[in-house]
Parts: structure tokens; C-alpha cells; sequence
């Protein structure tokens, strides 16, 4: 029995990885998410308006702001050549502003630097349309560093000095409370990561509920359920399907990263290192500033625990189900509100940073099928702890336990049982009934 | 070999298997005729063990039936029970390891039984791809291919063109010889005449006929006579005590009997007439299942 129990896993995970279905959608997803990753470097590639080349038309009216302003834009924009930026040429003009502005063209920008008693520098920026946004704040920027440097000069400050005064103060924050060390950053970073960090495992619980119910439900209507229920018993059958299914489910969440850890990878490589795209290295600079990083030691264990056990239960409850409907469709059906319940946890888990404190939260932590979701998120936002991490994980084994006594048992009425009439009568006193 | 005590197996306040008994000896065929819902497929799986009776039991060789004997019992299903994406190879191995058999074996005798059944090249085909029948070929090797002691027919000929049905028909025999006890089911009743010696005819659950098919027959008192001849006397032979009806049947006359006493009080009557055939004859087992189970309902 036990090598049929191994033969029937073996079976099953290799019908799913062994399809070409399955090749297909992996090569579709590893396309997908390796270009979702490198989404910049992309658009790039393929050119547009944003790669337009801007001609700067300066006219300096101070004689000696020009070349600090050149220098910077040409600093902004990391080139090497002298006039060029790559995307902005900067050229000096002395004509007069009229005469400037009537032939000013639409890939022209007109820089009119003049004296200011004040401010020590004051600009004019003249188009005929309005310019992009990243040209118009490189221009900005470049003004304000010409700006300083002029007054640096005025003033003979030494510009290491000015750096000095001007860096932000270094405090050092310290909470008492371990749980509730959070920072304000914590949630907002959490509302925009954390989606993304869940949604997988939201898309793998679909697949995984799809996948034991679609299998159950293909025995059940070819009959075929019979001659394997025949030779092996109700509980083997379901082991299989489930052992399989969650190696699966596994094993795609591993490639989903592979495929992120690849896109990134390649992204390094075109960017000319290893490192992580800019975005993501400041996400987790930030993540690592609010002590999250810390917290990850004892979060993954849990939130891996929390994880395998609620597919466990998703799965058993994907076969019980299954076994009592006739055909796909009718499973089809009857699956909406577990996927509603999943749907729900995402939702929740995105709200936590929402509703700080709240006790319906920390209670809906605990109950199966929200819990993988709601809790991770809690605790990493400091609103709840180790111990109530722990909770939820004995709420689900003991759910858990109950599926496995109660189900079972509706699981070995309903493989066979291919009418409509009277199920729930029938799956009522199955339960009532002493052995599987 | 199997024996099936006094099982009783209720759905709710139905019954829908009603003290069945029975027994198959090796390299026996028993029949199990009765109409649909009869309780025929209950009672196959009880003894598979995927029901459990409400009482009585079930034994194979002086044991209850459990998973540890389900490798000896082969089971063709009425319906077909294949995985039609596998291929005939796949399937016919997922089904072999599931009866304990290693890959090695099941390869040898798939190959054996592909060419025996006319189609040594379909062990790569898709089973959706499959005509019905050869469908049920692969449906029949997959029950067969490990050698089962109990082999359990469902309509194992549904389906089939008379050629086919011939090579199936062989296939049992050739089980038998081997000594495998079959207990078969069929709504046709020439199949069932033609295959068993013991059958059970259940009429809603309930055994109503039970015995070897001879003795079914012998205790059967109805009798048919053929007649066929010119200036038959039927306004006579009408009057004769015994004689049940009367009916043409293409250039002959099929004349039913009460019992074979009355048959040469027939033959006194037609003795002048122009007779060139008189042919007394047994009940046909359609005959004997059409009475019983209409009187069963008739009560």
C-alpha cells in the first residue's frame, strides 16, 4: 500500500509536470515575469518620444554662469563628452531673447540665466510645448547646483564645509516594545510591497484547488476512480492527490522566483553589474532601515509553516469538495467560496497597515485560510506577535485534523457516488459514521 | 474460491441488495443477471470492497476481502473506466502497478494481449483516440493483464462488433481453463446461456431464480414447441389442455406449453396433418428472466 501510495504521487505529479501545458505556461510565465522586471531597460530598447533629443539653448546673461550649468547638466546626465548628454544638447547663444524665441524649435529648450541680488541666480525655462517631466527637473536641478556654486564662490565657502552642514542629522531610534517596532515608513512600504510579495502564493492556492478538484473530478467522471479506489483506499487516493498537488504548487512558486531572481540577474548584466535595479535595492534599504530585515530570521519559518499547512488544508478541502460534486462544472461551483476566502485574506493582508490595532484583525489571523496571509503581515508590521503566529499555526493543524476525520469520511461516500439527489443527507450521515 | 454470504446493503431506507448468497469456485463463470437496478453493481462493489455490505460478508479464499487481496480480483466496470488522455501503454501500466505488478511484466503481457487482440500497435495511441470497442479491449487487458484468481465482467461485450466479442469470448474461456473464477453480467441472455453454469437472476435486490443453468432450465416447466407442416389443425391443438398460446413465426409455429406432458397430446393431434418438423424444446433463459422478473413486479 505504501508503494502505491508513492507510485499514485509519482503518477500525479508527473501527469502536471510532465504536460506540455505545463512547459508552455512556464516558458509564457518566465517571458513575462523576466520582462516585467527589466520593464525599463525594455521600453528603452524600443525607443520613443522619451529618448527625443533636447537641444538647451542657453543665453547667460551673468557671463560666468554657463560653464558651472553645462558642467552640471552634463554631470546629471553621467556622459563623458563635453557638449553632448546623450539625450540633451547644451549650446551657448548670445542672440537677443526675441530674436531667440521666434526661432525656437519644438525639440528646443531656451535656458535664460540671469543675475539676481537675492537669490543669486535666477532662470527663465522657454518652449514652444511643455517639456517632459525628467527634462524639465534635470534643468531645475542643474539651476540649483549652478545656483550654490555661485554662492559658494560670492562667499568662499568650501564646498566639503557646505556638504558637512548640510547633511541630515543622524538619530538613532530605539523601541522598546519590540512588537510594536515599527516605523511610519513600515506601512506605507507594506501597503505597496506586500501585494506584490502575496499575490503569488494567492495564484498558487488557485492552482493548487484547481488542480486536486480537476484530477478527483477526471477519475470520478471517466470511472476510472473505481478500479483505483479498488485496489487502493480512499485516505491513499487523497494522500496522493494532495502530496502531488503541493510538490507542484512548490515547486512553480520556486521557478515563479527563479524566474524573478533570472530577470534580475539579467537586468544586472545589461546595467553593467550584479546589483539590483535601483528601485528594488532603495525598497529594501528602506525595509532593512525599519528593522524588518531583522525580523525575517523567525518571519519566513513561520510564514513557510503557515504556508504549506493552509495548501494542506486548501487541498483537503479541494478533494472533499470534489468528491461530492459529479462533474467540473458542478466543482467549478462549489470551489467560489474557498477562492472568495483566499481572495479575502489577499485583501486583508494588504489592509493591515490600514487599521493599526484592530482586535477583528488579529483575530481573523487565526482562522484557517486567512491566516497564512493576515498573519505574516501583522506580525511584520509589529501588530501582532510570535505567540499569536504560533496560534494560528495550532488553529490550522487542528482544522486540519478535523478535515482529515470528518472528510475522509465524505470522501470515501462521495468518490462514488455520482447522483445529485440527496447528497447533502448523504455526506451528513457519512460523517456520522464511525470509520472511514 | 469467493463466496458471498447473505449480504443485505441498505442506501438510506432502501434496500437495494436483499440477502444475496452465492459462491464461484475456480475456473468457474457464474451469471448475475437482473434488470437495470437490480442490484447487480452494488453487489460487484461490495465484493471489489468499495462498499461495505449493511450485513453479511464476503470472502475470497476463507478471507474478508480487504486491499491486501483486491490484487487478485480483476474488475471490467460497465461503463468504461479508462483515463482517456493516457496513452494504452500508460494506462494499462498505472493500472498494473496499482495491482502490484512491476513495469517489466506488465510490458511483457501488454504486449502479449495487443497482439492477441489485433492491435500489437496501439500502445502508443491516446485511449480518446480509440474506437469504442478497442477501448474496451484495453479496458478488458487492464482487468486481466495480472492474472486475477476472481475476474468480475460488467457488460464486458457492450459495444462490440461479433468479431471482437469472438476474441473476448476466447480470452474468457482461456481464463477459465486457467482456472480464474469469473462472475459475469450481461442484459444479454444468450451470453449468459452461453457462459455460465451457475447464475443468480435478482429482481430488486432479491435473488428470484439461484442454481446451475441445467437445472434452472429442468425446473422451468414451460416448454416451447415448433411446428411446421400444412392443414395444421390449430382450432384442435387450441383445445388441448396445456397449450398456453400459438404464434407464427416466419413459416412456423411457436406453440407454449404448460409442461413437456402436454407435448404428446400435440403430436396425437397433428399425426394426419402434413408435418415436416416437430420439435420440442427447452425454455430459453429470456424466457425464464422475462417470467420471473414480471412476476416479481406483477406482485
Amino acid at each position: 500500500m505504501k508503494n502505491k501510495f508513492w507510485f499514485l504521487t509519482k503518477v500525479s505529479l508527473k501527469r502536471k509536470v510532465g504536460s506540455k501545458w505545463f512547459v508552455v505556461v512556464n516558458v509564457l510565465l518566465a517571458i513575462a515575469i523576466i520582462a516585467l522586471v527589466n520593464i525599463n531597460s525594455i521600453i528603452t530598447y524600443f525607443g520613443g518620444d522619451f529618448n527625443q533629443e533636447t537641444e538647451v539653448l542657453v543665453k547667460d546673461t551673468t557671463n560666468r554662469a554657463y560653464d558651472v550649468f553645462q558642467a552640471n547638466i552634463m554631470a546629471d546626465n553621467n556622459t563623458d563628452t563635453e557638449e553632448e548628454t546623450g539625450k540633451i544638447t547644451v549650446q551657448s547663444i548670445v542672440d537677443d531673447e526675441e530674436t531667440i524665441k521666434e526661432n525656437l524649435q519644438n525639440d528646443q529648450v531656451l535656458v535664460i540665466l540671469n543675475e539676481d541680488d537675492n537669490q543669486y541666480l535666477s532662470a527663465q525655462i522657454i518652449s514652444n510645448e511643455k517639456i517632459d517631466t525628467l527634462t524639465y527637473q534635470m534643468l531645475v536641478q542643474s539651476l540649483n547646483q549652478t545656483k550654490t556654486a555661485l554662492a559658494l564662490e560670492d562667499h568662499q565657502i568650501d564646498p566639503a564645509v557646505l556638504s558637512d552642514i548640510s547633511r541630515p542629522i543622524t538619530v538613532e531610534r530605539l523601541v522598546l516594545n519590540a512588537d510594536n517596532n515599527a516605523d511610519e515608513n513600515t506601512n506605507l512600504i507594506m501597503s505597496t510591497v506586500f501585494p506584490t510579495i502575496i499575490l503569488p502564493f494567492f495564484m498558487l492556492t488557485i492552482f493548487l484547488v484547481q488542480m486536486v478538484g480537476g484530477e478527483i473530478c477526471e477519475e470520478k467522471t471517466t470511472k476510472s476512480m473505481e478500479i483505483i479506489i479498488s485496489n487502493v483506499s480512499p485516505q491513499v487516493h487523497l494522500g496522493s492527490k494532495i502530496l502531488a498537488s503541493n510538490l507542484f504548487v512548490l515547486l512553480q512558486g520556486f521557478l515563479l522566483v527563479l524566474y524573478v531572481v533570472i530577470g534580475l540577474a539579467i537586468g544586472g548584466i545589461f546595467a553593467g553589474g550584479s546589483s539590483l535595479p535601483g528601485e528594488i535595492a532603495n525598497v529594501l534599504t528602506e525595509l532593512g532601515a525599519t528593522g524588518l530585515m531583522d525580523k525575517l530570521v523567525y518571519l519566513i519559518p513561520l510564514a513557510l509553516i503557515l504556508l504549506i499547512l493552509s495548501f494542506i488544508a486548501y487541498s483537503l478541502v479541494a478533494g472533499i469538495l470534489a468528491s461530492m460534486t459529479t462533474n467540473m462544472e458542478d466543482f467549478q461551483q462549489i470551489q467560489t467560496p474557498i477562492m472568495l476566502l483566499s481572495l479575502a485574506g489577499y485583501y486583508l493582508a494588504i489592509m493591515a497597515g490600514m487599521f493599526e490595532g484592530s482586535p477583528l484583525l488579529r483575530i481573523l489571523s487565526y482562522v484557517p485560510f486567512l491566516s497564512c496571509l493576515v498573519s505574516p503581515s501583522l506580525l511584520m508590521m509589529g501588530q501582532i506577535g510570535i505567540i499569536d503566529v504560533i496560534i494560528a499555526i495550532v488553529v490550522l493543524i487542528i482544522f486540519i485534523a478535523f478535515l482529515v476525520k470528518y472528510g475522509l469520511k465524505i470522501y470515501k461516500v462521495g468518490i462514488l457516488n455520482y447522483s445529485n439527489e440527496k447528497v447533502w443527507k448523504r455526506f451528513a450521515k457519512a460523517v456520522k459514521t464511525k470509520d472511514v | 474460491m469467493l463466496e458471498v454470504k447473505n449480504i443485505v446493503k441498505y442506501y438510506g431506507k432502501h434496500k437495494a441488495v436483499d440477502h444475496l448468497s452465492f459462491s464461484v469456485d475456480a475456473g468457474e463463470i457464474f451469471g448475475l443477471l437482473g434488470e437495470n437496478g437490480a442490484g447487480k453493481t452494488t453487489t460487484f462493489r461490495i465484493i471489489m470492497g468499495l462498499l461495505d455490505a449493511t450485513s453479511g460478508e464476503v470472502m475470497l479464499d476463507g478471507k474478508p476481502i480487504d486491499y491486501s487481496m483486491t490484487d487478485h480480483i480483476g474488475f471490467v466496470t460497465e461503463e468504461r473506466s479508462l483515463l482517456t488522455k493516457l496513452t494504452v501503454k500508460e494506462q494499462i501500466i498505472y493500472y498494473g502497478i496499482l495491482k502490484g505488478m512491476d513495469e517489466d511484466t506488465i510490458m511483457v503481457e501488454l504486449e502479449k494481449w495487443l497482439k492477441r487482440f489485433d492491435i500489437p500497435d496501439y500502445m502508443d495511441r491516446k485511449i480518446k483516440e480509440l474506437s469504442k470497442g478497442n477501448q474496451q479491449k484495453i479496458q478488458f487487458i487492464s482487468a486481466v493483464i495480472h492474472h486475477p484468481k476472481l475476474l468480475i465482467l460488467d457488460e464486458p461485450f457492450s459495444g462490440l462488433d461479433p468479431i471482437n466479442v469472438k476474441m473476448l469470448k476466447d480470452a474468457i474461456y482461456e481464463l477459465q481453463q486457467e482456472g480464474c473464477a469469473i462472475i459475469f453480467s450481461s442484459h444479454q441472455m444468450e451470453y449468459i446461456e452461453n457462459f455460465c453454469q451457475k447464475l443468480i437472476i435478482l429482481v430488486k435486490g432479491k435473488p428470484v431464480v439461484d442454481g446451475y443453468l441445467k437445472d434452472i432450465k429442468k425446473a422451468y416447466r414451460k416448454k416451447t414447441v415448433l411446428l411446421r407442416g400444412e392443414d395444421l389443425p390449430f382450432e384442435k391443438i387450441e383445445k388441448i389442455p396445456g397449450v398456453i398460446s400459438i404464434k407464427p413465426i416466419r413459416d412456423e409455429y411457436e406453440l407454449k406449453i404448460t409442461d413437456e406432458q402436454v407435448a404428446p397430446k400435440i403430436f396425437a393431434a397433428i399425426k394426419n396433418s402434413n408435418v415436416t418438423k416437430f420439435d420440442v424444446t427447452e425454455p430459453t433463459l429470456n424466457e425464464i428472466f422475462i417470467e420471473k422478473v414480471g412476476n416479481v413486479h406483477e406482485k
